[in-house]
């Protein structure tokens, strides 16, 4: 709980910290490579017109440019530099897939910052090349084995490390889950997103996005995209999570749409459990979307009825992370391909001219292996 | 053709300087001498050494000569480049060459190629301080280079690669050409052009040497992905190039050959440049934003060129500037399996073009090694062949094993992977860095991001660690 204090006082003091703000932002911009480009998306808005060529007119946010190839890098390098900031020489995270891994050993090698890595045993034994890369960038890589072996067990292990060595550590959790002030703070670090859309969408086209879209796992690039814009009550918030084999079968990550409420990582919100309250084991073809549960904010949009939240079969995901590649040669990542998928259902239904953002929050190379399987491409 | 290059070299010399031999060498050139080592002796040093002795005024002028001679449509460098080609190409490539010259004046051209670098490629590409590689290069009293990195790496698809096959797609498109045919080496170019024909709606055909295929898996899968037809041709990169010129010759009217790189007949080594040089001028532009002035050196690694001239091209007049190129030594130079065309290589007409090249006595074509397989050519663009003939550019190479160094080097200090072929730039930084008086700017192009080398490397060092173990046991 301290520790939490404590990090919620730094944040806060941060904030209002030019120098801060000024390091962090020649960091987005050298290191990272923002400003990511909007990005008028011609042949997918071809693609979505109707016979009398009427339609509307798809942005893709380019998060995929990012250094590291995601969002994530966002919030990652932030929290290593506010570690800094606090004294703190060692880092820890849990990771799925290895993305959030790979984006946490790479702040660290860039700021000399001793670097461990959760990751369940499971998860090693399909990502071999991705613990590869965060040994390659001086991270430690810890296997954890127990429970199913995979991200919430790692997600535990984290934490347990966490609460032992708080005065010397930091941890850097990759979503916007977790107890109080994670979910903010991770949302205020990838809030440059919605920030930079704002700025582009004036420009380009003198005015706001009609409709924002994004794939919803934890929830970071979701909140990112939307944070800005929350407060806009003519900007559509669509997040899209996913339905696995399908939303009856058991086998999804649908945790909005199929949840209930309860506390998981420290904090009270949506989520995937059985009768006992148990937590489900979720699927999704895409590692990033595999989570039982969602950022509480998101929970909070939903039952608003401010933010609008759909659901994407593994399949949809594979013909739209095919169809992306096809008509505007960008690879997207799998859980992005979600969020691209909804279009399908999303744009008959819009007025012509309406403006939409899609949040490319990451690029497919990662995924390629995965999709030829499926996509039977040789 | 030694005899050949000699001459020239002698023509040069006189025409400048009349029979003026007494002008002391230039600081540069002693340096660059000092650092090559003992055994990398060739033919042209040897010469340059006793007597080339040109002057600064001579060098501008000889470049500015060089550029009016280049621009009035002969595409030489010097006596490197021309149109070796037989005669069905010659209407074709007058057309290309035509088509080069309007859209490089056209507005409108720009103007849409100027937002798809913006918005599809993500440019402008950071140049970007590297911190701690700066601090490994200090040496006891705290003083070293300053070392930048121009992030060719970020850009969409992974390399610099991107910056042509944008451009020449909206050519071919420009053209009326329906479809696209290409050749690879190391798959980035292949992954570029096929992403760039997918966004503007062309067929797509990628030429790509089996040994390649077999090294840069991942990339053919990128390519299919992309909706282009991958076709698999028996060698490597030289091979596929040979193959896919062939097949576009059989079709000239609806397809285009996108050149990727500077190597070929004019126009290719002219518009490849033309296209790249927009890493020089944002360098240019960003050094006066960072630092108020100019870098002082600039390193690039040289496979056939494209990225070292795109880097180097904007400050070809400023020789207060120092240009050094990068070539592959592969397992090592002596052992002849390696992709050192400008240490080791000798004039020849290849591909097309006057260039240097690794050729045998019979002057067949050698193959080239590298563990960077973008660097995988034995040719060379003929710009960068004439550099280093006028001593503007100087040219150096590094192992297969000092590549794999810096590689992991960056991963650890910056948290970058770069790709192979710029891991033998960076590699250079270690041999370079020393000799350098403190404050030096130095932007080294990192021309790509190493993702598709995870591989080769973990292979590589899983391999290294079982040899130690074995060794140590």
């Amino acid at each position: 709980m301290h520790a939490l204090t404590e990090l919620e006082s730094a944040f806060r003091s941060l904030s209002g910290d030019r120098e801060f703000e000024k390091e962090l932002d020649g960091i987005l911009k050298d290191y990272v490579g923002r400003e990511s480009p909007l990005y008028f998306a011609e042949r997918l808005t071809e693609h979505y017109k109707r016979p009398n060529g009427e339609g509307p007119h798809i942005y893709l946010k380019r998060e995929d440019l990012n250094h590291t190839g995601a969002h994530k890098i966002n919030n990652a390098v932030a929290q290593a530099l506010l570690a800094k900031r606090l004294g703190k020489k060692r880092i820890i995270a849990e990771t799925g897939a290895g993305q959030h891994g790979v984006a946490t050993a790479t702040v660290c090698a860039r700021f000399g910052l001793e670097c461990v890595i959760y990751m369940g045993a499971q998860d090693m034994e399909r990502q071999s090349l991705n613990v590869f890369r965060m040994r390659l960038l001086g991270a430690e890589v810890r296997a954890v084995h127990s429970g199913t072996a995979t991200l919430k067990d790692a997600t535990s292990e984290a934490i347990r490390d966490w609460v032992t060595n708080v005065e010397s550590t930091h941890y850097i959790l990759g979503s916007v889950a977790g107890p109080h002030p994670y979910p903010m703070m991770v949302r205020e670090f990838h809030a440059v997103i919605g920030k930079e859309t704002r700025k582009q969408a004036l420009e380009k086209w003198g005015g706001k996005p009609d409709v924002l879209v994004a794939c919803v796992g934890g929830g970071s690039n979701a909140m990112g995209l939307f944070h800005e814009f929350v407060d806009d009550d003519d900007v559509r918030l669509i997040g899209v999570e996913a339905a696995g084999f399908g939303l009856d079968s058991g086998k999804h990550a649908a945790t909005l749409t199929k949840g209930e409420v309860g506390v998981l990582h420290g904090a009270m919100s949506y989520l995937l459990q059985d009768e006992d309250g148990q937590i489900v084991e979720p699927h999704s073809i895409s590692a990033g979307l595999d989570y039982p549960g969602v950022g509480p904010e998101h929970s909070f949009l939903k039952d608003l009825g401010r933010a609008e939240y759909y659901s994407i079969t593994d399949e949809e995901a594979l013909e739209a992370f095919k169809r992306l590649s096809q008509l505007e040669g960008i690879i997207p990542a799998l859980e992005t391909s979600h969020a691209l998928a909804y279009l399908e259902k999303l744009c008959p239904t819009l007025p012509n001219g309406t403006k939409v953002v899609l949040n490319c929050s990451g690029r497919g190379d990662k995924d390629v292996q995965t999709a030829i399987k499926y996509l039977k491409v040789e | 053709m030694a005899s050949c290059y000699g001459q020239f070299a002698c023509n040069i010399v006189q025409a400048k300087l009349g029979s003026s031999n007494t002008t002391p060498m230039k600081p540069m050139r002693v340096i660059s001498l000092a650092l090559r080592s003992p055994n990398e002796t060739t033919k042209h040093e040897t010469f340059t050494s006793n007597n080339i002795v040109i002057t600064k005024k001579s060098l501008t002028k000889t470049l500015l000569e060089a550029e009016e001679r280049e621009s009035a449509g002969k595409g030489k460098f010097g006596k490197y480049g021309g149109r070796y080609v037989p005669e069905t190409l010659i209407t074709c490539l007058n057309k290309l060459e035509a088509e080069l010259n309007l859209v490089l004046h056209d507005p409108e051209f720009q103007a849409e190629l100027s937002t798809a670098l913006r918005d599809y490629v993500g440019r402008e590409t950071p140049l970007y301080f590297a911190q701690r590689l700066t601090n490994h290069y200090k040496n006891d009293y705290g003083q070293g280079p300053e070392i930048y990195l121009k992030r060719e790496d970020l850009n969409h698809g992974g390399a610099h690669k991107i910056n042509n096959a944008i451009a020449q797609v909206m050519l071919a498109r420009r053209m009326g050409r329906k479809s696209v045919v290409a050749a690879t080496g190391a798959g980035q170019h292949g992954v570029a052009t096929a992403a760039a024909c997918a966004k503007l709606s062309l067929e797509c055909t990628i030429f790509m040497g089996s040994r390649d295929m077999e090294r840069q898996p991942s990339n053919v899968v990128l390519m299919n992905l992309l909706g282009a037809q991958v076709k698999c041709i028996d060698g490597s990169f030289k091979d596929a190039t040979s193959e896919a010129i062939r097949s576009w010759v059989g079709n000239l009217e609806t397809s285009y050959y996108l050149a990727g790189t500077a190597v070929g007949p004019h126009p290719c080594p002219t518009m490849v440049r033309e296209f790249q040089a927009i890493i020089g001028k944002e360098t240019r532009k960003q050094a006066m934003e960072k630092w108020g002035g100019k870098p002082d050196v600039l390193v690039a690694c040289v496979g056939t060129g494209s990225n070292a001239l795109g880097l180097f091209h904007e400050f070809l007049r400023d020789e207060d500037v120092r240009l050094i190129g990068v070539e592959a030594a592969g397992a090592s130079i002596d052992d002849g399996r390696h992709s050192a065309t400008l240490a080791r290589g000798d004039v020849g007409v290849y591909h097309g073009a006057m260039s240097y090249l690794l050729q045998d006595e019979e002057g067949q074509i050698l193959g080239a090694h590298s563990i960077g397989v973008g660097l995988e050519y034995p040719g060379v663009s003929p710009e960068l062949s004439f550099l280093k003939d006028i001593g503007r550019a100087e040219f150096y190479t590094v192992t297969d094993q000092e590549a794999l160094d810096a590689y992991r080097r960056l991963c650890r200090l910056e948290g970058i992977f770069p790709a192979l072929e710029a891991s033998h730039a960076l590699a250079f930084l270690e041999k370079l860095c020393p000799t350098l008086p403190h404050g030096t700017k130095v932007v080294v192009n990192c021309s790509g991001r190493g993702d598709k080398d995870a591989a080769t490397v973990f292979e590589k060092t899983t391999a290294g660690l079982a040899n130690h173990k074995t060794k140590s046991t």
